[in-house]
């Protein structure tokens, strides 16, 4: 398992380095390009209570004060992420790390502070979300690549591309909902690590499907990487972790405690479990 | 928004497909159910009751009110569950969120198209008069598609947030048909209920719709007031929506 690892984790840094040269006026030695994704002072308000007073508080937004019965998921965060790294995001359940995701993939807004995406996002979250269980394979295929927006040449050139990686040629023109639920997350993630956008948002979808699509999964991921895209991965596996990322984000009652090479994150991390 | 108007257009046909895939008779249901209801209103209103309110022919009179009609309750009511059917699709693709609201206006409006050949079948079987007026059908349109888009943008949100609202849009439904003139005209209202239809926008949007068959029904201010009307519910719409944008998506 050393094998594939250290290359895993050896790409992403070649990456970032070989993309340092090309900007000479910038004085860090890591900022390469212009950040693709920034986040300022980022804040995600929820309510605990009852869904009514979400309504009242969107009517009569107040300026200050906050309700005791309402907490902040994302609190404070700021960072600044460059072309071609791969951040791993970690922390327990409920500690903010899905939210940072959707504010990137801008199904959520912030409450407070600022999100800047310079760049396309294909986002692996909640990816079969968006299929239509009454259409067949084939329309949904279409469907959902246009709607990330694909053109639609390159959905007829990418199409068989998709089907094969899918490996649901026999369902093509069956109805979605006829398909197991492995079959389902299969099409979903053949379509969506299609897209060519430049950032790419894993949330804990590798978990799907058998061990071999598992595996063709990472393959993938890797193969985009080395195309220089961007990554940001949550996941709960540090072997996963280690594959693909170089630097880590730890999140923790939604605030940002540690951004910095993935290993001191992932020990910082193993610290709070042996704190209790 | 423009920009993502493939978005739009392919979630209009996905609309339309999901209608119709696995039915029988595809779109015949489109012109169907307002083509019963009109039979029924027809039975009711000309062989069982005296007739004392509407135009002759009644039948043209009827699906020239009922078919945008048709449009607007079918449309309205899909509109303001717009943002809560479709919330695992919202959740997971970043598209404007408004278009999740223009697409349901839009796939209902094509579905209104499609079933105006049948109006026309009526109208050239009972040998109505037609005049130039029956333009005023494609500004009928953009107008009722205005309103319907400025209710929807209200209503979808509130909705995430209240669930009780969808029963409340669906009982004032009911009753606004009958305070809108579908199977009468404004002209048979008793005065002492006039002032039921001065705010009413569909007053103005359907006489626009009868226009060219009844040129006699048309009155420029109720017109000149749904216009009024139309607009000003989608700055309204729109203004809301984008308030509770932010709230609702929490909510999905």
């Amino acid at each position: 398992m050393t094998g594939p690892l250290l290359t895993g984790t050896g790409a992403c840094r070649l990456d970032a380095a070989g993309r340092t040269v090309e900007a000479p006026g910038i004085m860090a030695p890591n900022v390469a390009a212009s950040p693709i994704i920034s986040v300022r002072d980022v804040g995600v308000l929820y309510n605990r209570g009852s869904r009514h007073r979400s309504l009242r508080d969107a009517v009569y937004r107040r300026s200050g004060g906050v309700r005791t019965d309402s907490f902040w998921a994302v609190d404070g965060v700021s960072f600044d992420v460059y072309p071609g790294e791969a951040i791993g995001v970690v922390g327990r359940n409920g500690q903010g790390k899905s939210t940072l995701l959707k504010l990137i993939a801008g199904v959520l807004l912030p409450d407070v502070g600022e999100v800047e995406v310079r760049g396309g996002v294909a986002p692996l979250i909640e990816i079969t979300g968006g299929f239509v269980g009454d259409l067949t394979v084939r329309e949904n295929i279409a469907l959902t690549a246009g709607l990330h927006g694909m053109p639609k040449s390159v959905i007829a050139e990418r199409f068989d591309e998709i089907v094969a990686f899918a490996e649901t040629g026999a369902f093509l023109d069956a109805p979605y909902k006829h398909l197991s639920s492995g079959m389902k997350a299969r099409v979903a993630f053949a379509v969506v690590s299609r897209l060519e956008e430049e950032v790419i948002l894993v949330d804990e979808v590798l978990a799907v499907g058998d061990k071999r699509f598992r595996r063709k999964c990472y393959r993938r991921l890797e193969q985009l990487l080395e195309e220089g895209r961007t990554l940001f991965l949550v996941s709960h596996s540090e072997r996963n972790l280690r594959r693909f990322c170089s630097r880590g984000l730890y999140m923790r009652n939604g605030a940002l405690v540690l951004d910095g090479p993935l290993d001191d994150v992932l020990a910082a991390y193993a610290r709070e479990d042996d704190d209790e | 928004m423009w920009s993502r108007r493939r978005a739009l257009g392919l979630l209009v046909s996905r609309d339309l497909k999901v209608r119709y895939a696995g039915s029988w008779l595809g779109w015949v249901w489109t012109v169907l159910e307002p083509l019963l209801m009109a039979g029924a209103y027809w039975v009711v209103f000309t062989q069982i009751f005296s007739r004392s309110a509407g135009e002759e022919p009644y039948i043209v009179f009827l699906l020239a009110a009922l078919l945008p009609w048709t449009w607007f309750n079918g449309g309205l009511s899909e509109a303001a569950r717009a943002l809560r059917t479709d919330g695992k699709l919202i959740r997971s693709t970043n598209v404007p969120r408004e278009l999740w609201v223009l697409r349901v206006v839009l796939a209902k409006g094509v579905e209104f198209l499609f079933s105006l050949p049948v109006l026309a079948l009526f109208a050239v079987v009972t040998g109505a008069d037609v005049n130039w007026r029956i333009v005023l059908v494609l500004p009928a349109t953009l107008l009722l598609a205005t309103l319907l888009t400025g209710i929807g943008f209200l209503l979808a949100p509130l909705v995430v947030l209240v669930r009780d609202l969808e029963r409340i849009v669906r009982i004032v439904l009911r009753l606004a048909f009958y305070a809108s003139p579908v199977v009468y005209a404004v002209r048979d209202v008793p005065q002492a209920w006039e002032w039921l239809f001065t705010l009413n926008p569909l007053v103005g949007i359907f006489e626009l719709f009868r226009a060219g068959f009844f040129p006699e029904l048309l009155d420029p201010s109720r017109v000149a007031l749904s216009v009024g009307v139309s607009v000003a519910m989608l700055v309204l719409g729109w203004a809301v929506f984008a308030r509770l944008e932010r709230t609702v998506l929490k909510e999905l």
